[in-house]
């Protein structure tokens, strides 16, 4: 009864009614549509804008991770720019260190030359028992070794002069008498004497640059005189002070032996007379001769 | 010889000498030394032996240092062996003729044994 009554109430209403109706609804259609529109167009909008955002936030996240990036780059060259800085001064210390090791090899090295040149001196020095062999290993030795040009080996005849055993480039009939000058003072003495600083240039008898005296124990028998070097010898080395200390302690003992030995007749009975002497309860001092130069070798 | 072994001719009239140049060149690892008393003697062992290095003095009796170089250099074996002449002199001179002979370097007396390794290393090529 109600549907028929509202039906009924509908198609009664006056033409105006409807038309107003319609145009309400129209109106309301069309508020409908454009409020679709505008929400359309709105949601458009704000989907541009959750792109543009989207994209602001993309190109911010890189710029951020970028900035991280580099922050990390630069403390890592930090990093590594300590790193370098130890393993400079590791290479630095470890550079010292081999120089000084180097240094130190040369050193041992220049010692053991040194020491060779010593003992193979002292070797040939005694490696003969006839006085001229012995004479010639006392002229290589200052020839040789220690770079000697002009010198002379004296030794003592009389007990107050020194005569010329040997010499090179001297005057070998030079005659020195003991107490008198460098060479005498040193004899009379016992004491070296030898010109420090640049062995040039050259000397002489009168000013010689070493004098050493020859010695048998307490007794001195001679003297190793230079006078000058060769010159590419610019200065004494510490081998070379050795060397003629050497050589004033040796030289004596070899030049005495091998004239004890050229005195001896039969070599059998010398060796046999030292086996006795040796198996004596105390074996006497020998007092050598003096030395002559011109003694016949054996 | 040993594998990358060197051999070295010493000539040389002192004994002392000789001594002195053995015991500088053995600080030298894998050298082997063989020694001559005079020029006649080296000429001996050049005849019978291969050496890659050669030292001399040059004041020598018989057959000085000079002579000897000379010959060597004549010898197609040892032709351009290296040569180190030793000598007492220190004079230009001196120098100048035994490089115009074919010696390759000088060493002076008295000898360092430092300066005998340097030179002989430099021309051996040993490091």
């Amino acid at each position: 009864m109600a549907d028929d009554d509202r039906a009924h109430r509908t198609s009664d209403a006056p033409a105006d009614l409807k038309e107003e109706r319609e145009a309400f609804v129209r109106q309301f259609l069309r508020r409908g549509f454009e409020l679709t529109e505008d929400v359309l167009a709105e949601n458009r909008a704000l989907r541009d804008q959750l792109v543009r955002a989207q994209e602001d936030n993309a190109r911010l996240r890189a710029a951020l991770a970028s900035s991280d990036a580099i922050r990390d780059l630069i403390r890592k060259i930090e990093t590594l720019e300590t790193e370098r800085t130890e393993l400079v001064s590791q290479t630095s210390t470890l550079a010292e260190a081999s120089r000084r090791s180097e240094e130190r090899t040369s050193e041992i090295e220049q010692e053991l030359h040194d020491l060779a040149n010593l003992y193979i001196a002292s070797s040939h020095l005694h490696a003969t028992l006839s006085v001229r062999g012995v004479v010639r290993h006392m002229r290589e030795l200052l020839q040789q070794l220690l770079g000697a040009e002009q010198y002379a080996i004296f030794v003592l005849r009389d007990t107050d002069r020194a005569v010329v055993l040997t010499g090179e480039g001297v005057d070998e009939s030079t005659v020195v008498v003991v107490g008198e000058g460098p060479i005498g003072t040193a004899i009379a003495t016992g004491r070296s004497r030898v010109v420090e600083g640049p062995p040039q240039p050259p000397g002489s008898l009168d000013s010689p640059l070493a004098v050493i005296p020859m010695r048998v124990r307490e007794r001195v028998l001679g003297a190793i005189v230079v006078c000058s070097v060769f010159e590419q010898k610019e200065r004494w080395a510490a081998v070379d002070h050795e060397l003629l200390d050497l050589m004033g302690a040796q030289a004596g003992i070899a030049l005495v032996s091998a004239r004890l030995f050229a005195g001896v007749s039969d070599a059998r009975t010398l060796l046999s007379g030292l086996d006795a002497l040796l198996a004596a309860p105390s074996a006497p001092s020998v007092v050598p001769p003096p030395m002559d130069p011109h003694a016949q070798e054996r | 010889m040993a594998e990358g072994s060197f051999s070295c001719l010493v000539v040389e009239d002192s004994p002392m000498m000789r001594q002195l140049l053995v015991f500088a060149l053995a600080r030298i690892k894998r050298i082997q030394v063989t020694e001559a008393e005079d020029g006649v003697d080296a000429l001996r062992k050049l005849a019978t032996n291969r050496y890659d290095l050669i030292m001399s003095d040059i004041n020598m009796p018989i057959m000085d240092g000079l002579k000897l170089v000379k010959r060597i250099r004549s010898d197609a074996n040892h032709a351009s062996t290296p040569i180190i002449i030793i000598t007492t002199e220190g004079s230009t001179e001196d120098r100048q003729r035994a490089m115009a002979l074919g010696a390759n370097a000088y060493i002076t007396k008295p000898i360092q044994a430092p300066q005998v390794i340097q030179k002989v290393k430099e021309l051996l090529k040993i490091p």
